[in-house]
């Protein structure tokens, strides 16, 4: 076997102010080549300990490293800043933020500029690594412009430019909805075949990755290694078995709903019904119109027809978007609609007891969702559309959401979610509504759509893994 | 020809304006703003190709700025010297009063005309970069600019589901100017948790791919100062330099 790339000799890691560790006791050693992943929850160092390899860490955070962390056969302290960089290259999670250029072009030039390379080469090696990652259409497109997925290509791509020989990726699929995040991950698969790079990734969502991994490090609680083995494909998150609450009282009734904005006609108009309990999953391509409808419906965008509901909220996908107090208290309070008692008993059923007094701003996103639905239950609105709620999700934090979304639809309350993620959709929905180009397919029932592979297809969308298995005829 | 601001190097240009703008701030008389603002107008017809309905929309407000200056000088003007060259409602205007008046008038013309000029012929990527490279700002503040820049669409967009979102807990659109100020600080909140974090990630990301904040030698696109821009820069000083003696010889 070739000499380890990354060596780890007991290494533990603390940040300044904290005084627990956040890694404790790693050894191991990482071979050219390799494929591996590094899993865990939220919170277990994951990202902390790619930062030790690129040397993000220690510098940055005043951390305090013990053990001995080899890169290359040399210790990691004795590179200079920038220096490892060349070698090992990072793809991060945030497609929006992780650019700072105007164009593919001027962005690859950005990594090859920093690390010296000499002005006569720069072209040919734009030139290749674009060919390499099939991106040469896009040399010259504005950054902005592109799609999430095609963001992370570029991402890649400017890494790759540097020719590192290990390429660091923390959640790369974080904010891609499952269908691009499959392409992508096929994509790095070709990649990796073609250049035998060595791939280290964290990622809590192994599943999506299908057979992409040869590894698989498993961190837990306070960064200690809790395995390290062969990696096996690992089935999707699963969701409890779940009896649909809908009741035959209507709580959403909409006619003829149609948006339009500045002349361009954003939705075609479209008609359904929802029940109360009713949790309706809306799916669609990306631009296809979701946000659109929900946002209509909740009565934010302006809109013809009619909407008839007994009340409608919203929950963005960053709920902190809704809070304008400076307590969990106020902000269930705000609009002033609901009576102490029924504040008091709301707190109680979302589990806001602990915090009402806390700033919103600064609980888990678990716990922003919780008090955006107590926000909008407070104010009369029984109808709750969540946009984009299971994005970034690990799988604690989509069961989370998942008995969240279960318990309130007991209590009545209709859930109309905006989200990509089949599995999860496959475990509460009741009906799917489908929207492609401003037109509503049509509102199916949730266990109708699995059997229809070829109409989740038009719609972008993956089969939920378990449908497959149902209907493998189709599959 | 009509690419030729546009085409100029960005720091010999942003070096010409403020030399201009500070040349004019020598000049109290009518003539020299006129002559210089006339002589930009000129050059930013010849030598550009800009959306002038936009343009124009833009000049409005400094146009309104400008007609003020006029009217509170002449109703105003604390200088009272020279001879009275007319009167009306009771106001009387001396010939003093009357050159200053204009000339300021003129000067905010001249000076929003060149900022206008600048802003419609930059590239503000171009610019950062000419900066970098020409006038040797620290890699640092250049690529932090860049990233703000880039950030500026995400942000407006935040803004826009952030007021959506408000409104839809009830917060209206406020009316009173003050309701708009304190209405603020709820916008701010949410968007700058927001920025504080994107900010944090796209410097790892910077520094991941190799970012010091060294200064570099080479650049994959360089900008250059060529005899053109030398040219140009000819040419601005002798419209500046012209006007400053016209407007000293017509004062007169």
């Amino acid at each position: 076997m070739r000499e380890a790339v990354v060596s780890l000799a007991d290494v533990s890691f603390r940040f300044p102010e904290d005084p627990d560790n956040t890694l404790t006791g790693l050894t191991f050693e990482i071979h050219p080549g390799e494929r591996v992943a590094i899993s865990g929850p939220s919170g277990c160092g994951k990202s902390t300990l790619l930062y030790l390899l690129n040397r993000l860490y220690p510098l940055n955070c005043d951390g305090i490293v013990e053990g001995d962390i080899r890169l290359f056969g040399k210790r990691a302290e004795e590179y200079r800043p920038g220096e490892i960089n060349r070698l090992i290259a990072t793809v991060f999670q945030d497609p929006d933020s992780q650019f700072c250029m105007t164009t593919v072009e001027e962005e690859l030039a950005f990594t090859l500029e920093n690390l010296r390379v000499p002005r006569s080469d720069m072209d040919r090696r734009i030139g290749d690594v674009l060919a390499k990652t099939g991106l040469a259409a896009f040399r010259h497109s504005i950054i902005q412009s592109l799609s999430g997925g095609q963001k992370q290509r570029v991402a890649t791509a400017c890494a790759l430019v540097a020719e590192p020989e290990i390429l660091l990726l923390d959640e790369p699929l974080a904010h891609l909805d499952p269908l691009t995040a499959r392409n992508f991950v096929r994509w790095l698969d070709g990649l990796q075949k073609q250049t035998g790079l060595t791939v280290v990734v964290v990622e809590h969502r192994l599943d999506l990755w299908e057979e992409f991994f040869g590894r698989e490090m498993t961190l837990g609680p306070g960064g200690r290694l809790l395995a390290d083995k062969p990696a096996v494909p690992k089935p999707p998150t699963e969701f409890p078995g779940r009896l649909s609450r809908m009741t035959a009282k209507p709580s959403l009734s909409v006619t003829g709903l149609s948006v339009e904005i500045g002349g361009k006609q954003l939705l075609a108009p479209l008609s359904f019904e929802a029940a109360e309990g009713e949790v309706s999953v809306i799916a669609g391509p990306n631009g296809s119109g979701k946000s659109t409808l929900a946002k209509a419906l909740c009565g934010i965008y302006k809109h013809n027809g009619t909407v008839r509901s007994t009340g409608t909220g919203y929950v963005p996908q960053s709920p902190e978007f809704l809070f304008l107090t400076n307590s969990v208290r106020d902000e269930l309070a705000f609009s002033g609609l609901a009576a102490p008692e029924t504040l008091d008993d709301l707190a109680g059923r979302l589990k806001l007891e602990p915090i009402r007094e806390a700033n919103p701003f600064s609980v888990s996103h678990g716990q922003k969702r919780r008090v955006a639905i107590g926000a909008m239950l407070a104010d009369n609105r029984p109808v709750i559309i969540m946009d984009e709620p299971t994005s970034g999700q690990d799988a604690a934090s989509l069961r989370e959401l998942f008995s969240l979304i279960d318990e309130r639809s007991r209590e009545g309350v209709t859930f109309l979610v905006i989200t990509h993620d089949m599995e999860f959709a496959a475990g509460v929905a009741d009906s799917v509504l489908l929207i492609k180009d401003g037109r509503m397919t049509g509102k199916f029932r949730a266990e109708d759509v699995w059997e229809e592979p070829a109409l989740l297809d038009a719609h972008h969308l993956l089969p939920p893994k378990g449908a497959d298995r149902r209907a493998p005829a189709f599959a | 020809m009509r690419r030729l601001l546009h085409d100029m190097n960005p720091s010999v240009k942003f070096i010409i304006v403020t030399v201009s703008m500070l040349t004019m701030a020598f000049f109290f008389n009518p003539w020299t703003p006129l002559l210089f603002w006339l002589g930009i107008l000129a050059m930013q017809l010849t030598m550009s190709r800009i959306n002038w309905k936009l343009w124009t929309l833009m000049m409005l407000p400094f146009t309104l700025g400008a007609a003020g200056y006029l009217w509170t000088t002449l109703v105003f003007g604390a200088d009272t010297g020279g001879e009275v060259v007319g009167s009306f409602a009771g106001i009387e205007v001396t010939d003093k009063q009357w050159a200053h008046a204009w000339s300021l008038t003129f000067r905010v013309m001249a000076f929003s005309t060149l900022s206008l000029l600048f802003a419609f012929t930059t590239n503000p990527v171009t610019f950062v970069m000419s900066l970098m490279q020409q006038l040797k700002i620290p890699p640092k503040i250049a690529y932090g600019t860049m990233v703000g820049y880039q950030f500026l669409p995400v942000l407006k967009d935040e803004l826009n589901q952030i007021r959506q979102a408000q409104r839809l807990r009830g917060i209206g659109r406020d009316r009173h100017w003050g309701q708009r100020i304190a209405g603020t600080r709820r916008l701010l909140i949410p968007m700058l948790a927001g920025a504080v974090r994107k900010a944090e990630r796209a410097a790892f990301a910077m520094e991941a791919r190799g970012f010091t904040g060294e200064r570099r030698k080479e650049f994959y696109q360089p900008v250059h100062i060529c005899s053109r821009d030398y040219v140009l820069a000819g040419i601005f000083l002798m419209v500046l330099a012209a006007s400053c003696a016209g407007g000293v010889l017509l004062g007169n």
